[in-house]
């Protein structure tokens, strides 16, 4: 198995159970720490790790490379995961590796009295200070996945397999993963099938989360037009450095299956699109054989005024507060000296 | 005109196709380029409507008038007036693709590429044009020109300047 993704209550022996699946199996242990100190300290200002500590909202800032930190983060935990094999605690890499045909995702759980029962013990706390960290342990955990994956953590679709170490042991739980894993190499091994097989999860729009009105309109006005799409599905690195980090990628927001054309929609004013345009030509240059297509403002709105759907205001209300971001996202560029369009 | 007529002559030889006509605005192109072919063809016409929604969540795209003919097993070229972003035809071309023709191919007057989003082959094209608005030879404005016997640059700045109540 390559990858093992852990999600744990605080008090539930989950950094335990992760720790010694890690020793046992032989894979690398990724922790939160692990990202903090190894991979983010070398590409952030003390502000903004401190920011990564503190607020789940800030890792959808955009970095100097132009990739957001939540972003450059999967990227590296995916880069990472096909490098060696590797157990992942928390990051919301159940999210980032849900459906990832190598992945084993565990979530594991114990009721609420055992947990203030062994964080106090752990902590040296009285029973009142142990039941206070744990709510609010739980409360970080689920504002992070719900701010940036909109999912609810607890929701148990997201794992494979849910342990509830009330009454197993660690040793038991480290068992029981070892085995699951060893059978789900057997089965992709063998190509043998699952005794009884369900079909996967199907995507639906519903749960698709939008980063940005006007995307949310375009894909309406795909579906009217009955033209299949993905949103987001690939991410192009465009620039590396002398290690082969990926310093700058683009993500285009859809990808018309039928067509095989990847569009970026850009809503803002011509003169905030320099990076777009400089990201879209590099991958053109890099990936001859990608379609992409760009999609201005004016020529957005004109298909929204098409349709009579009204959106533009909600669009540009969004851009005005989007706005000072972006404006200084691009002065930064500039700064780099970037060229201006590929029109 | 002549150039395309003798090149979907010599392509659609022995195939006898059926041309789709995307209607309104390649009456006149439908017109000219079927009398320049010396092959025997089949002629239908569709017409398909954007309806704005009440709602944003309403908007609708439509079909107003289907074909008669029965394409099943036939060559099909559609036949449109100017592809700018591709959406009407890749709507057209996946609605095409349902009834199992023998093919598919596209004919278009003219081609505006600036504007593309949905990337589909154009086997025939008449002439590449920049990103303006044009009107006449079938092409409109707001129903209006259609009738002129040439096609000319649009200015829709002029327009409402001329004649500002009219909007």
């Amino acid at each position: 198995m390559a990858i093992i993704t852990i999600s744990r209550q605080d008090g539930s022996y989950g950094s335990e159970i992760a720790a010694k699946l890690s020793e046992k199996l032989g894979m690398r242990l990724i922790l939160k720490d692990t990202v903090l100190n190894e991979w983010m300290r070398e590409v952030t200002n003390d502000y903004q790790f401190r920011m990564l500590t503190e607020s789940p909202k800030f890792y959808n800032n955009v970095m100097d490379c132009g990739l957001t930190y939540k972003e450059y983060i999967e990227g590296k935990l995916l880069s990472e995961a096909e490098k060696s094999p590797c157990v992942i605690v928390g990051m919301g890499s159940q999210i980032i590796f849900g459906g990832h045909p190598d992945a084993l995702n565990i979530r594991i759980i114990a009721s609420d009295s055992t947990r203030v029962e062994r964080l106090r013990q752990k902590y040296g706390l009285g029973a009142s200070e142990a039941e206070r960290l744990m709510q609010q342990g739980d409360r970080r955990h689920r504002r992070y996945i719900s701010v940036l994956y909109g999912a609810d953590w607890n929701d148990v679709r997201h794992y494979d397999l849910v342990l509830n170490t009330d009454d197993l042991t660690v040793d038991m739980c480290v068992e029981i993963i070892s085995e699951m894993a060893a059978m789900k190499d057997r089965i992709k091994t063998t190509g043998e099938a699952p005794a009884s097989p369900e079909p996967g999860p199907a995507i639906k729009r519903g749960e698709i989360r939008f980063k940005h009105p006007a995307e949310e309109e375009f894909a309406r006005i795909l579906d009217m037009y009955g033209i299949e799409w993905q949103y987001e599905p690939r991410m192009f690195p465009v620039k590396w450095d002398a290690e082969g980090n990926v310093k700058m990628a683009i993500k285009p927001d859809f990808y018309l299956v039928k067509f095989d054309t990847y569009v970026e929609i850009t809503t803002m004013d011509q003169k905030y699109v320099t990076t777009k345009n400089k990201k879209v030509r590099m991958l053109r240059e890099l990936y001859p054989d990608i379609n992409i297509n760009i999609v201005y403002k004016k020529d957005f709105h004109s298909l929204l005024k098409r349709f009579g759907s009204g959106g533009e205001d909600e669009i540009d209300e969004f851009n005005r507060s989007e706005k000072n971001t972006v404006q200084r996202r691009d002065d930064k560029e500039q700064g780099e000296g970037t060229g201006q369009a590929d029109q | 005109m002549k150039e395309l007529g003798r090149q979907i002559s010599e392509d659609y030889r022995d195939k006898h196709p059926i041309l789709i006509s995307v209607l309104k605005a390649t009456m006149y192109f439908t017109a000219d380029l079927t009398r320049e072919l010396d092959i025997p063809v089949n002629i239908d016409f569709m017409s398909i409507g954007v309806y704005p929604g009440i709602t944003k969540n309403t908007g609708v795209v439509r079909i107003n008038k289907d074909l008669d003919l029965n394409i099943t097993g036939r060559h099909v070229l559609l036949v449109e007036d100017i592809i700018n972003t591709g959406l009407t035809m890749g709507y057209l071309v996946q609605n095409m693709e349902a009834r199992k023709p023998a093919s598919i191919k596209i004919c278009t007057l003219l081609n505006n590429p600036s504007k593309r989003l949905v990337n589909i082959p154009l086997e025939y094209v008449g002439f590449e044009v920049p990103d303006v608005l044009l009107v006449g030879y079938g092409i409109d404005y707001n129903q209006e020109y259609r009738h002129l016997p040439y096609i000319a640059e649009f200015s829709e700045e002029e327009y409402l300047k001329a004649d500002p109540v009219k909007r």
